[in-house]
């Protein structure tokens, strides 16, 4: 059990639009689901009713990608407005985030920008999180970015930044295994040495995905079905951590069943190993 | 060395993912980025410049598929080109993606497509696509009223019509064209196929939502003729007392007086009003 009492909710997936109609007409025995907040906020009408009846029947909880909690452009007071009155509509068990930035001077790249890894870095996101959190009145979960660059004047690894901003903030952590391992690949780390800081009380949620790997580098697609190294992160993660699980599948998507068939795999990885 | 300030090394990321490629030469990338294991820092750094682009392209593709279907049909890669002019001249500054398209009508007047300078000659036919294409869009967001029940209509009193005024639904948006993009819009969405350029025809279309469906309407000029004022805030009386003034057709004010019952019972059926406020 993590150290904010969130309990685990099984396995869950992201709910996407193109599963709504099998979601509203089965009912299909999945645990929870992720919504993608800003899906669900600037709109007043067909995402909401669907949003609506998927939350009278299943634990919800929040993930947004637009917060660019280590920005230095001021908070966006109004978007936090939206995000806190979305959280009470659907009743969110918790709100995520990434440890990310998306824009600055008021122009937004609507993508996960990786942070300079600085100790004026960490002052600016430790700050911004305290902020958030006392706005929502809950903790905010952040995740480990999938990232392909990383700053000439980086001053420390992510994972000692994210384990510092999660003690200094009293944030939640989202464990994206597959980010990590997307991550360990593109800049030559170890995932061992990422696992080995990340303070596991802390996690509340681990999402896997699939990606795609051009060799050079891969890229956080979440398209396909996820590979067993990333299974395997997954498996050692929750080990740790007993945390909600969540796959993400967000372009070529295919039936439901196919979806929930591969997050269920889970299952395969995450029950403690006999010995052999 | 100290670090750079975060402020400045973001000011110079975005400036280099949103700007011109000399923003992002190999010597300026390797003063802020470090070299991988396997690319350049240039290479590393062009994942996100490419990405950039691509993902609002892909947005406005979400949102104009008939348009991006017209313009490729013309000339491949038109459709893009036409985005990322578009993503230049109209920057996302909202942390959301909802409401990026929104400027497409317009601008597609304005634009002038570097490698398409047969764009030009179809700007007005791709705003009118584009704008009936964007309605869909906020029409999709548009707040959710009950809508007015027929029995409303039904126990109108007829000494009450002049003086009644029906409130619009958030859902419903009104147009005239120049071109028939509906009739392009339903061959390509319903028939699947990509028909050739239409020549200008006027026209009227509501584009509204019903039971959580979205829908398009074609409307005769008699029907605007009513519809119009009407969905301004004018009572039917001043509704139908400017279609007189304004209509030099005998047809269409024949029409409107044999048929307005009838239209009245199809819009309030589609949802066109959500209440009657009788002055």
């Amino acid at each position: 059990m993590n150290r904010f009492s969130l309990p685990n909710l099984g396995i869950g997936l992201g709910l996407r639009t193109v599963h709504y109609a099998h979601i509203l007409e089965h009912a299909p025995a999945v645990d929870w689901f992720e919504i993608l907040s800003e899906n669900y906020m600037q709109t007043k009408g067909r995402p909401l009713h669907f949003l609506d009846r998927v939350a009278e029947r299943y634990p919800i909880a929040m993930h947004g990608v637009s917060l660019s909690i280590g920005g230095t452009d001021p908070l966006d007071r109004a978007y936090l407005a939206e995000l806190k009155a979305l959280r009470d509509r659907t009743k969110a068990l918790w709100v995520s985030d990434h440890l990310c930035w998306t824009g600055v001077a008021g122009k937004n790249t609507h993508d996960l920008l990786p942070l300079p890894y600085t100790e004026e870095s960490l002052r600016n996101i430790v700050s911004r999180v305290k902020q958030v959190q006392d706005i929502l009145g809950a903790p905010l979960a952040l995740e480990n970015p999938s990232t392909y660059i990383e700053y000439a004047g980086n001053t420390m690894k992510e994972w000692d930044f994210l384990a510092a901003l999660a003690s200094e903030a009293d944030c939640a952590l989202l464990l994206d295994v597959n980010n990590v391992y997307v991550s360990a690949y593109n800049h030559g780390w170890d995932a061992k040495d990422y696992f080995a800081a990340i303070p596991f009380d802390r996690v509340v949620q681990l999402h896997v995905s699939g990606h795609t790997n051009h060799g050079t580098h891969i890229i956080d697609t979440h398209i396909g079905p996820v590979i067993d190294p990333v299974w395997e992160l997954l498996g050692e993660a929750y080990r740790a951590t007993g945390a909600s699980i969540l796959l993400e599948w967000d372009a070529e998507i295919p039936s439901f069943e196919e979806t929930h068939a591969d997050a269920l795999r889970a299952k395969e990885f995450i029950t403690p190993k006999e010995p052999t | 060395m100290k670090p750079p300030l975060l402020r400045d090394v973001q000011v110079w990321t975005v400036g280099a993912i949103t700007g011109a490629e000399a923003d992002a030469d190999e010597e300026a990338v390797a003063r802020f980025v470090t070299p991988g294991p396997r690319l350049t820092a240039a290479e590393r750094f062009d994942i996100y410049r490419s990405g950039y682009h691509a993902r609002l392209v892909e947005c406005l593709l979400d949102d104009y598929p008939v348009l991006a279907a017209m313009l490729d049909r013309q000339h491949e890669g038109q459709f893009s080109a036409l985005c990322r002019a578009y993503v230049d001249r109209h920057p996302s500054a909202s942390p959301n993606l909802n409401g990026f398209g929104r400027h497409m009508a317009s601008f597609c007047r304005e634009a002038k497509l570097e490698g398409f300078p047969g764009f030009l000659a179809l700007g007005h036919f791709a705003s009118d696509l584009a704008a009936l294409e964007w309605a869909l869009v906020e029409v999709l967001h548009a707040e959710t009223a009950p809508p007015l029940d027929i029995a409303a209509l039904q126990a109108l009193p007829p000494e009450a019509w002049a003086g009644a005024r029906f409130i619009r639904s958030d859902a419903l948006r009104l147009f005239r064209f120049e071109y028939p993009v509906n009739a392009v819009f339903i061959a390509n969405r319903i028939e699947e196929i990509v028909p050739d350029f239409p020549a200008p025809s006027r026209n009227a279309v509501a584009v509204y939502r019903k039971d959580m469906q979205l829908w398009r309407m074609d409307l005769t000029p008699a029907m605007v003729g009513v519809l119009e004022p009407l969905v301004a805030g004018k009572s039917l009386g001043e509704a139908l007392e400017t279609v007189e003034a304004e209509c030099a057709d005998p047809d269409v004010l024949a029409q409107t007086g044999a048929n307005l019952m009838v239209w009245f019972r199809e819009w309030v059926d589609a949802g066109f009003f959500t209440r009657i406020v009788l002055s």
